[in-house]
């Protein structure tokens, strides 16, 4: 086996001997396994190793899991060390009933003020409990007796305690009693509830979900009203410690893909989570590829929907983004208004989808291969037209087609980066000035600024972004097959692409289905949107509890 | 590391291979001379001289360059050697693009050329992948093929398009190359092209214009069929649809010419050959059914007696003229056009074997019988002619 040489990329190490280590522990597989060959084929395995939780979290020195100390001094001394140089930390003594000595530890940034003074420091100051010196029964009279609408946590280790402070709780200490309790109230710093951007609906709901979890959870609630919608917590991430909680209605969602996916998330070891995009390569099958295996969408029907149907959705905190799976391929041309349109128009929409994700695909390839290898099927007025629109042009058609749909590429991306305000103007002006400045030049030939628009046009078609993405990326490579290879080249490459996507499963399920595998019903919500009376949503999800069952 | 190892070697193989073996057939649009029409002539001292007409794509007025220029949109040029490719290649010198046969619509044989046997161009027809079949096969008539080519055109930009056009339109004899090589390999069945010719239009200028049809020999040209052996010919080669017969049906008078004209909407024609006492028989039947299209007797058409006296005379008229032609066919020219040895063969498998062999020379000594029906289905929107009055309408 190779040697391999890391540099010190570690901040938080001076020696090079320990980088080692360092990346093992950081990149979620033994030392031993890195770049060895075994990997090529360990996604599974990497992927279903557990580890505890606790035992991420048990990697800083300064949270022990060692029980609470007696006295409060200790304990004040040993929180003040844990949050050493934190500007935020609140720690305060304070007399509970008298002769009750309780130490108040919180981070002023994450609690709400108000709500802490009238709904927990109001109560607790005017708290009379008998008999405090029994320790026993303390705890339970002391919650029974608090007028507060906030429930609190037992705790009596240090580590939990720290962990229910950096969530933004209020934990008590007592004098002498190793325990404390913890009190939610967090923040209420949220946005506005906002239509989505990227979804946006002409007839629907006009919500959509915000980086605040809870909120979120709320939003899913409200939609489906049964106990049966189950909302597991998590946490991932060594570092941030962020919550997700993976949604799902019992009984309807296959409980192998609820397994699957608790087990995969619980399997992560990242630093951070920052949104769901670290989570989706992270537990999706194939991780290898552009193409989505996880469908995401920030607006609270989709996901209702979705989970009608049998799915599993994990929330995480920090993102509007919610992850959807299993998914197959065609998720990727469906939008949620499909199913609050006319049915027929919805399939039309659909076929339009699908007719202009071909074109997106294909279009710039076909000219190519054409125009240079097989003139004989231009008819001859276009053959015609054609060469004398290239006449003057210095760069072979493949170049041409590559140099435009590469500045296609890049005005699109400037026009994300830019201020909404100018992003537009500038992308759509800047195309046609570019395209009109370059062909009168005579640099790049008419036919391939209809091509690039007409393919560009195309990819906005498709409903789900990193759907287009996939297609758009895809598109270079096949440009060269054709360059190459002509037409054959081009069928070669489709080829190669279809064992690709046949390849692919999002948590089990076959990417291709309910084409391949073929299934009938289940055409009914991907060839058309069947009016809603035949397309019976458990159907759905019972034929594709089968498929998943039965690999 | 071996499999990584594995995967990096091929991944490099694949791309080195895109890269050398790739490309090599790539011909941009502008580095091809696309040719329209090409033409084979012969000249007098027995050389074969090709003319192609090269479309220039820059010349053709369209959206970018408003205006007309003055170059003309296409270019003819003319070379002489020995044999077919040869000639080509020669031609190919004179070029700074690559020839392109894959939008060639026509290929005009030379009258000379024809009559001299086409064997020298038929490998540039068949053999060269270039060369697709669904060019229409033209023969000059009083001219050469280079002549043709240099006439221009009014209607279309490019002149070849012009008569492509009106080859596929089927106003006259419509052949292309596939159906043209086919006859020609069938013992039993001759070929039959387009003739074109020039004549000067109203303006003075000299056009082409496709009124006959050549009638082939084996490989050589036997003559031309034109007016109403032409006819003939479009009715009993599946072309009939839509041809416009005229008939005089009754003598002209003070008011009428005594003739109605009738448009042909469907028509079927049958070869049947017979073998009888060692003799080979040909029986031609000819069913249509037309619409009345114009009037000009004192004949009331919705009275059933005057159709049918109609109908008696376009079946007579037909006959003569479906007759007349095979007659011109077997004595003057000689050639099987209609393909009777090909349905000798399909009807009587076994006696065609003695056939055969002979068919050139017993072609025109068979007996043809000719049998036309014609019905008229329509008869317009009025029953009697247009401008009588009422008590001069029979």
């Amino acid at each position: 086996m190779k040697k391999r040489k890391y540099f010190s990329a570690n901040p938080y190490s001076n020696e090079i001997g320990k980088d080692r280590e360092y990346y093992a522990r950081h990149l979620y597989f033994p030392a031993s396994t890195i770049f060895s060959d075994v990997r090529v084929k360990s996604m599974k395995r990497r992927t279903n190793r557990q580890r505890p939780i606790g035992e991420l979290l048990a990697e800083p020195s300064y949270a022990s899991d060692a029980v609470l100390s007696d006295k409060l001094d200790d304990i004040e001394t040993e929180i003040r060390k844990i949050f050493d140089k934190c500007a935020d930390l609140v720690v305060r003594r304070l007399m509970v009933s008298a002769d009750v000595p309780v130490m108040v530890v919180y981070l002023k940034a994450l609690i709400d003020e108000g709500m802490w003074e009238q709904g927990l420091l109001m109560p607790l100051m005017n708290l009379e409990i008998e008999n405090t010196q029994d320790p026993v029964p303390f705890f339970a009279r002391f919650k029974a007796t608090l007028p507060s609408s906030n429930p609190p946590k037992n705790t009596s280790n240090m580590q939990e305690a720290v962990r229910l402070i950096v969530h933004g709780g209020i934990v008590l200490f007592f004098e002498s009693r190793k325990q404390a309790l913890s009190f939610h109230i967090d923040d209420q710093l949220q946005r506005q509830l906002e239509e989505p951007m990227t979804e946006a609906v002409i007839r629907g709901p006009r919500v959509g979900f915000i980086e605040k979890i809870t909120v979120n959870m709320t939003l899913l609630r409200q939609l489906i009203r049964t106990p049966r919608l189950k909302l597991e917590r998590m946490t991932v991430g060594t570092i941030t410690d962020t919550e997700i909680v993976v949604a799902y209605i019992e009984n309807l969602a296959p409980p192998a893909v609820i397994e699957k996916v608790k087990k995969r998330l619980s399997a992560i070891s990242l630093d951070s989570v920052m949104g769901t995009g670290y989570l989706e390569e992270m537990i999706c099958d194939t991780p290898y590829t552009p193409f989505p295996l996880i469908k995401t969408t920030e607006r609270p029907d989709a996901v209702a929907g979705s989970l009608i149907e049998g799915k599993v959705a994990v929330f995480v905190n920090g993102t509007p983004m919610v992850m959807i799976m299993p998914i197959t391929f065609w998720y990727g041309f469906q939008s949620v208004e499909d199913y609050y349109l006319n049915f027929i128009v919805a399939s039309m929409l659909r076929w339009l989808r699908f007719l202009f994700a071909l074109f997106a695909f294909t279009m710039p390839s076909i000219y190519v291969a054409i125009t240079t290898f097989h003139q004989e099927m231009i008819p001859t007025s276009l053959a015609l037209s054609l060469a004398a629109a290239r006449e003057i042009v210095p760069f072979p058609a493949m170049v041409e087609t590559l140099i435009m749909e590469a500045t296609f590429e890049a005005l699109r991306e400037a026009g994300v980066r830019l201020p909404r305000a100018v992003g537009q103007t500038i992308s759509i002006v800047g195309a046609l000035v570019i395209g009109q400045a370059a062909v009168q030049a005579g640099i790049i030939s008419a036919p391939i600024i209809i091509v690039v628009s007409l393919t560009g046009i195309a990819s906005f078609l498709i409903p789900q972004t990193a759907m287009s993405q996939a297609i758009s990326l895809f598109r270079f490579p096949l440009v060269l097959c054709a360059g190459m290879f002509g037409l054959y080249g081009m069928s070669a490459g489709l080829i190669a692409m279809l064992i690709h996507l046949a390849s692919l499963h999002s948590l089990g399920m076959p990417y291709l289905w309910p084409i391949a595998p073929f299934n009938r019903k289940g055409t009914l919500d991907v060839l058309f949107r069947a009016p809603w009376r035949f397309l019976h949503k458990r159907q759905q999800y019972l034929l594709q509890k089968r498929e998943l069952e039965n690999p | 590391m071996r499999i990584d190892r594995k995967a990096h070697l091929i991944f490099v193989l694949i791309v080195g291979l895109v890269f050398v073996a790739g490309c090599w057939d790539r011909r941009e649009m502008d580095e091809i001379a696309l040719v329209m029409a090409s033409g084979v002539d012969i000249t007098d001292d027995g050389q074969l001289e090709l003319s192609v007409q090269i479309a220039l794509p820059t010349a053709i007025p369209g959206t970018l360059q408003t205006g007309g220029t003055d170059k003309k949109p296409v270019q003819v040029i003319s070379v002489k050697g020995r044999a077919g490719l040869e000639v080509f290649a020669l031609l190919q010198q004179q070029l700074s693009r690559q020839l392109f046969l894959g939008h060639r619509a026509v290929i005009v044989f030379g009258e000379k050329f024809a009559k001299a046997g086409i064997d020298q161009a038929l490998d540039v027809l068949i053999r060269m992948p270039d060369s697709r079949y669904n060019s229409y096969v033209l023969t000059s008539y009083g001219t050469t093929a280079k002549e043709l080519l240099n006439a221009p055109y009014r209607m279309e930009v490019i002149p070849a398009i012009g008569m492509k056009n009106i080859e596929a339109a089927k106003y006259s004899v419509a052949v292309k190359v596939d159906e043209f090589i086919s006859d020609l390999s069938t013992v039993g069945k001759m070929p039959v092209t387009g003739a074109a010719r020039l004549f000067e239009d109203a303006a003075g200028d000299k056009t082409f214009q496709i009124d006959k049809a050549a009638v082939y020999r084996g490989n050589k040209l036997a003559g031309f069929l034109s007016g109403k052996y032409l006819k003939g010919y479009k009715l009993m080669s599946g072309q009939a649809k839509g041809m416009k017969i005229a008939v005089q049906v009754e003598p002209v008078r003070e008011k009428t010419k005594g003739i109605v004209t009738v448009e042909i909407l469907r028509a079927k024609t049958k070869v049947l050959t017979h073998w009888e006492k060692d003799t080979p028989r040909v029986t031609v039947s000819f069913e249509a059914t037309s619409r009345a299209l114009a009037n000009e007797s004192s004949l009331d058409l919705s009275k059933a007696n005057h159709v049918r006296r109609l109908e008696t005379e376009l079946t007579d008229k037909l006959r003569e003229t479906i007759s007349d032609m095979i007659a011109k066919t077997q004595r003057e020219y000689r050639s099987d056009i209609l393909g009777f040895g090909r349905e000798f063969h399909i009807q009587h498998a076994k006696e065609w074997k003695k056939l055969k062999g002979q068919w050139d020379e017993l072609y025109p000594e068979i007996p043809v019988a000719v049998a036309a029906e014609m019905k008229i289905e329509r008869i317009g929107r009025i029953q009697a002619p247009g401008p009588l009055s009422k008590e001069e309408v029979q």
